[in-house]
């Protein structure tokens, strides 16, 4: 026999309160009687103690077995007809699974639960063993015996992300329907709300207080400053305010240290700067909690050098006029001599009234592109237009005013594909972004060039907006665990190291790699190039062990067929009871005709 | 309007009686009771020697004939009777309430007054309580006069302790003409203190009769067994004590001798007393009980 709701026998410590009507009822009953000559010198009641003697009437046992009863109908007592024969069993392995409860981990004891449930399973039984994230997937071979499903326990291992599924209970029970699994075991550190016969989540693990690191980034102090600055998030997810020591790490040494307090629920924000270059920093964060995971991040600086930028114009002149920026390094060739390169060697290429006859693998920034080009198609002509609208807030527009910004020739701009409108005037949209592949693209239907400074302050201060956006996406930003790696330009053989120390070949050029499920630094190696990448943990709701969001089996219990191997005892438990009740309420009521008290028959209760 | 026991049969049947006295008694006007004075009525009471002025009307001639002696032959004279009602107007009326104990006397002593009313006599009610000086109500005569008497007995509410032998001292200092006197009371006080009232009744010429109220729940209390606090109405006291059945058979044994002593005083002392348990009905008490005990005629 086992209980499917077993949280509901925590009421058995209720019980004792039954004791206190009957410890009441000892003191005693005030009634006014018309004469108390007759009354007096009769043996007083041993009321005196503080308890009294406690006279416990059979009343007591029949309630006493009535509120029993229905606490153990609470737990939804049900019987196993027969043994499970085949089953499945879904390890969660995702981040939170790491947190430690003592010296192990959640995703130790899960795997201690499963290597129990399983060795409790007859020999003809079979079994699917299925790990949570990345996604619900199924790990070794169909239908495999108990032996089998011990020895590939051993190889399972939580990964550095989040749920992959908002609903469990959904997932469960679409396994339960889909399939023919006797039972579905799920052990996770979520809570369970209600209860499935077919389902049976084990829960390991206990709320606990964390805090994490949320957010860790580097960047220029402004474009074309070789200055560092970290921006660090500290989210308490604890009930009680928290002082923390953040260290920024480089190069394997502690560059500095900050230590500050956070409130409850609230986010701290640490900034550092002034520290020296280093290929990667890390920052941890102190004191340790439950979920080391959370309390490391990595990030990658911008690039050192300046902002690498191919032109690509009929004028040459116009687009070098950019060289009065600093920070970045341009190179202007003309539509005909780009055919003839190869590899992706600057990090933005600027088409000036020209276009590739492909998407390069690059940022691109289009200006004024001819009719051909594979993004927009273009409208007439307009002199002077007045600009409608503009995306605010965006990178690309902050500190414009773009009702002073009147190109003298534009030529409105119509996106063949999904895109993003960021400038617009009423025949069309001026500025369109949009990202393919990992790649920004830019097309601009106004020529903003030549830079003049200071001498045309909206155009400047947009091409600076602009030339950051590109930047911003090519350096500084780290990844989040479970999203895929862009790797720029082209290399013919290239080998990844992973964080774990695994070393990944990636054939065939490809410049993507998704499989990044663990914190940490990715390197990439090829071609005698080093290229660095930070993949961090980042995931709110995993970090938050204080409120794990509840499997709900509710849905699930009801979309379950009906193929039970097991029979319910609730049903009998509380007929049994609700007729202990009548029989109570029988006694009572008799009890009440031969003696008790009441005011139609004359006695009064003193208030 | 006269309470509900009092239907017209009822009524009926009460004008068919008439208070019995052990006493003679002092009259104001012509009545059906006898007086210790001579008068006119039709019961021989002596003879006397003729003197001159005497009525010859009442010569007895056959003695003149017989004994040649000249005699005149006297008669009682009967008088109306002067009936005083005293109702126990202490708080142990109310329990277990008002309409189950205080009501039920009050109807007995309607119907007594009643008949006293029918009978062309007089009668008072007297409340036996806390009050300094006592309400004083008038002598009433004629059955007419019964929707007054209802009207004061409607006005009585009954609260505080009452010790019967100054109470009915208070109300004896007004009092200035023998008669009939009827006590409806609990009697749960001291057997001393009701001997003393009673005595002092006595000592005023009164012909007493006593009528005994009680509830079923006074003669059977029907408390939980368990631990109890038991207060009054009287007073502040309380007692506690342990109720079960050997208690309750013990309370039983004390109210069953208590009760006694009281019937054995009144039969000592010349008393008609009757024991009223307030379940009984009215009619029932007055038209059999009190007849058995020869308070009628």
């Amino acid at each position: 026999m086992e209980f499917l709701n077993p949280a509901g026998l925590f009421a058995l410590s209720l019980l004792p309160i039954l004791f206190i009507p009957y410890l009441i009822r000892r003191r005693p009953r005030r009634i006014v009687f018309s004469s108390l000559l007759l009354l007096r010198e009769f043996p007083s009641g041993p009321s005196r103690r503080l308890w009294g003697r406690l006279r416990i009437p059979l009343l007591f046992f029949l309630q006493l077995l009535f509120l029993l009863l229905l606490v153990l109908a609470l737990g939804e007592p049900v019987y196993t007809i027969r043994p499970p024969q085949n089953l499945a069993v879904v390890l969660d392995n995702s981040a939170s699974m790491q947190a430690l409860e003592g010296p192990e981990s959640r995703f130790d004891i899960a795997k201690k639960e499963t290597r129990e449930l399983i060795r409790n399973l007859p020999n003809e039984a079979r079994v699917n063993l299925f790990i949570a994230v990345p996604k619900p997937e199924r790990i070794g071979g169909p239908l495999i015996t108990p032996q089998e499903a011990l020895a590939l326990i051993d190889t399972v291992s939580p990964y550095d992300l989040g749920d992959s599924y908002g609903d469990y209970g959904e997932l469960l029970s679409q396994m339960t329907r889909d399939s023919s699994y006797d039972r579905v075991y799920f052990l996770t550190d979520h809570p369970v709300q209600g209860q499935g016969e077919r389902i049976s989540v084990i829960s390991v693990g206990q709320p606990q207080e964390n805090l994490a690191i949320t957010s860790f980034h580097l960047t220029r102090a402004s474009f074309g400053s070789s200055r560092l600055r970290a921006r660090i998030e500290v989210t308490n997810f604890s009930s009680k305010r928290q002082r923390v020591r953040v260290t920024l790490k480089g190069g394997g040494r502690t560059l500095s240290r900050q230590t500050q307090t956070v409130s409850p629920g609230k986010i701290l924000e640490v900034y550092f700067e002034g520290f020296p270059f280093h290929p990667y920093y890390e920052t941890e964060l102190e004191p340790n909690d439950a979920l080391p995971l959370d309390n490391r991040r990595f990030a990658v600086p911008p690039e050192s050098r300046g902002l690498s930028i191919l032109g690509i114009s009929p004028q040459p002149r116009a687009l070098g006029s950019l060289r009065s920026i600093p920070g970045l390094t341009l190179k202007v060739i003309s539509p005909d001599e780009y055919e003839k390169i190869t590899g992706g060697q600057h990090a933005l290429e600027i088409f000036h009234f020209s276009t590739p006859s492909v998407l390069p693998q690059s940022h691109a920034l289009f200006i004024l592109p001819p009719k051909e080009n594979p993004l927009v198609s273009l409208e007439r002509p307009v002199s002077r237009p007045v600009i409608s609208s503009w995306r605010d807030p965006h990178p690309l527009t902050r500190y414009v005013n773009f009702a002073l910004f009147r190109p003298p020739y534009a030529r409105p701009l119509r996106p063949r594909s999904l895109s993003d409108d960021i400038i617009q005037i009423p025949e069309g949209a001026l500025a369109v972004a949009l990202e393919r592949g990992g790649f920004r693209y830019l097309v601009l239907g106004f020529d903003p060039f030549p830079y003049l400074g200071r001498r045309n302050l909206p155009v400047s201060i947009f091409t600076l907006n602009l030339l950051g956006w590109f930047r911003e996406e090519s350096t500084g930003i780290s990844t989040t665990t479970g999203n895929p790696l862009q790797f720029s330009g082209r290399r013919k053989t290239m080998m990844l190291l992973a964080p774990n120390g695994d070393e990944i070949p990636i054939k065939g050029g490809s410049s993507i790699f998704s499989r990044t499920f663990f914190q940490g630094i990715y390197q990439l190696k090829g071609d005698g190039k080093k290229e660095l990448k930070a993949v961090n943990f980042l995931n709110n709701k995993e970090s938050d062990l204080a409120n794990p969001s509840p499997v709900n089996l509710e849905r699930a219990a009801r979309s379950v067929g009906d193929r039970s191997i097991t029979f319910s005892l609730w049903p009998s438990l509380l007929l049994f009871s609700l007729f202990l009740l009548f029989l109570e309420w029988l006694c009572n009521s008799s009890a009440t005709r031969h003696g008790y008290p009441t005011d139609s028959r004359g006695l009064q209760i003193k208030s | 309007m006269l309470p509900a026991p009092f239907t017209a049969d009822f009524l009926n049947r009460l004008e068919c009686l008439r208070l019995r006295t052990r006493r003679e008694v002092l009259g104001s006007r012509p009545g059906s009771y006898s007086s210790p004075r001579r008068g006119t009525s039709l019961e021989f009471a002596d003879y006397r020697k003729y003197a001159p002025g005497d009525d010859i009307r009442y010569l007895d001639w056959g003695m003149l004939a017989r004994s040649d002696r000249l005699y005149v032959r006297l008669f009682r004279e009967e008088v109306d009777l002067f009936v005083y009602i005293f109702i126990d107007g202490s708080g142990s009326m109310v329990f277990p309430s008002i309409q189950e104990k205080f009501s039920p006397a009050c109807h007995v002593a309607l119907a007594l007054a009643y008949v006293v009313l029918a009978n062309q006599d007089h009668v008072k009610l007297l409340l036996l309580q806390e009050a300094s000086p006592p309400v004083a109500n008038p002598f009433f005569r004629g059955r007419h006069r019964i929707m007054d008497c209802a009207d004061i007995l409607s006005s009585c509410t009954p609260r505080g302790s009452v010790s019967l032998a100054p109470a009915l001292g208070e109300h004896l200092k007004r009092i200035r003409r023998p008669g009939k006197a009827i006590i409806l009371s609990d009697f749960l006080m001291p057997s001393s203190s009701y001997q003393r009232g009673l005595n002092l009744l006595r000592s005023f010429n009164l012909d007493i009769s006593v009528i005994q109220v009680l509830s079923r729940q006074e003669l059977d209390p029907s408390f939980p067994n368990e631990n109890l606090a038991v207060g009054e109405h009287e007073s502040d006291e309380e007692v506690r004590l342990q109720w079960n059945a050997e208690i309750r058979r013990e309370y039983q044994r004390r109210l069953e001798h208590h009760n006694r002593q009281l019937r054995s005083f009144c039969h000592q002392e010349g008393i008609h007393s009757s024991l009223y348990v307030t379940d009984q009905g009215v009619s029932d008490f007055v038209l059999q009980t009190l007849p058995s005990i020869g308070l009628f005629k």
